[in-house]
């Protein structure tokens, strides 16, 4: 047991909580008696007299302050942990295996592309997508010097048979 | 793996657009007549794009057309005359070993005598250009357009 300072002796007085023992002791100890007790009634009065006045009220919105105050820990826990935040800032957001997958989609996608692109066949070596002459003849008794030839323009891709040494007609041939 | 297998179905798209003309498109094929003049007529819309190529080729400010038509091709096989009033090109369309291509067997006659006959893949990326023969102080040029 520890000792009770005066304040505790006479705060337990008031509220009638000391012993007899103690009770007998605290009233030695005192040096006015009446001056005493007319304090403890002042001071039981003035209890009663806030206990009746400032009653506890009863809080009738007791979930928004539920919330209020979970949210405040929350902050509190995140602020706390910043170095973690920013960790996890720092993560790249594709991981090595899906880097890996893209690469690996793409260059399929390029070696489709590549596959249709190529396999059109190629006929005199012009490309497979341009106009591609596949052969080409004159009457050899009508045109006995004609030449061929063909090639395609750089600009614009222009697919051109050339042929030389036809019969030249008149004029006239050019009406509509 | 949802946007792996879009890519791969757009790069499939993309390919195939490369392929040659195919059905639903048309081709036009015109008789040219080049020339020099000193004041040349404004060249037609049809040549509007092969101007400058068509300059350069055959070195004439002229350019005539003299016959034309457009043909719709259908997917099987077509025919089609191209005339003036002294050359006709007959067209006869097929689908290619392939059918997404259409193989051109061109004759070019001059009243009914054959001057040039040639077999050809017509793609829509490029148009043929044929040197026909020399007509007075000009040129026959055949155009064919996969549009």
């Amino acid at each position: 047991m520890f000792m009770k300072t005066f304040e505790e002796k006479w705060t337990a007085w008031v509220d009638g909580k000391l012993t007899e023992q103690e009770l007998a002791e605290f009233k030695a100890s005192l040096p006015d008696i009446d001056a005493a007790e007319l304090d403890k009634q002042d001071s039981v009065k003035l209890g009663n007299l806030l206990r009746q006045e400032l009653g506890l009220q009863p809080m009738t919105n007791v979930e928004f302050f539920h919330h209020q105050l979970q949210d405040e820990i929350r902050r509190e826990s995140s602020a706390a942990s910043p170095a973690r935040h920013s960790s996890d800032a720092k993560q790249p957001r594709w991981s090595i295996g899906r880097l890996a997958w893209a690469g690996a989609a793409s260059l399929a996608i390029f070696a489709v592309c590549t596959f249709f692109v190529m396999h059109e066949d190629t006929v005199g070596g012009q490309s497979g997508y341009l106009t591609q002459v596949i052969n080409a003849r004159v009457d050899p008794d009508v045109s006995p010097n004609a030449t061929i030839s063909m090639f395609e323009t750089k600009e614009d891709k222009v697919t051109v048979l050339w042929v030389d040494g036809l019969q030249t007609l008149p004029s006239e041939y050019a009406a509509k | 793996m949802r946007r792996s297998l879009v890519a791969v179905v757009l790069a499939l798209v993309i390919a195939l657009g490369i392929a040659p003309a195919r059905a639903g498109q048309s081709v036009w094929s015109g008789l040219v007549m080049a020339n020099n003049a000193p004041e040349p007529t404004p060249i037609p819309a049809e040549l509007n794009k092969f101007e400058a190529t068509l300059k350069q080729l055959f070195g004439y400010n002229q350019f005539q057309v003299i016959g034309q038509s457009r043909q719709s091709l259908k997917g099987g096989t077509d025919d089609w005359t191209t005339s003036s009033k002294y050359f006709s090109l007959h067209v006869n369309s097929k689908p290619g070993e392939k059918k997404s291509a259409y193989v051109l067997n061109l004759q070019l006659f001059q009243e009914q005598k054959l001057l040039l006959e040639t077999e050809a893949k017509l793609s829509n990326r490029s148009p043929l250009v044929i040197k026909g023969p020399q007509v007075g102080d000009g040129q026959l040029v055949l155009l064919l357009v996969a549009e």
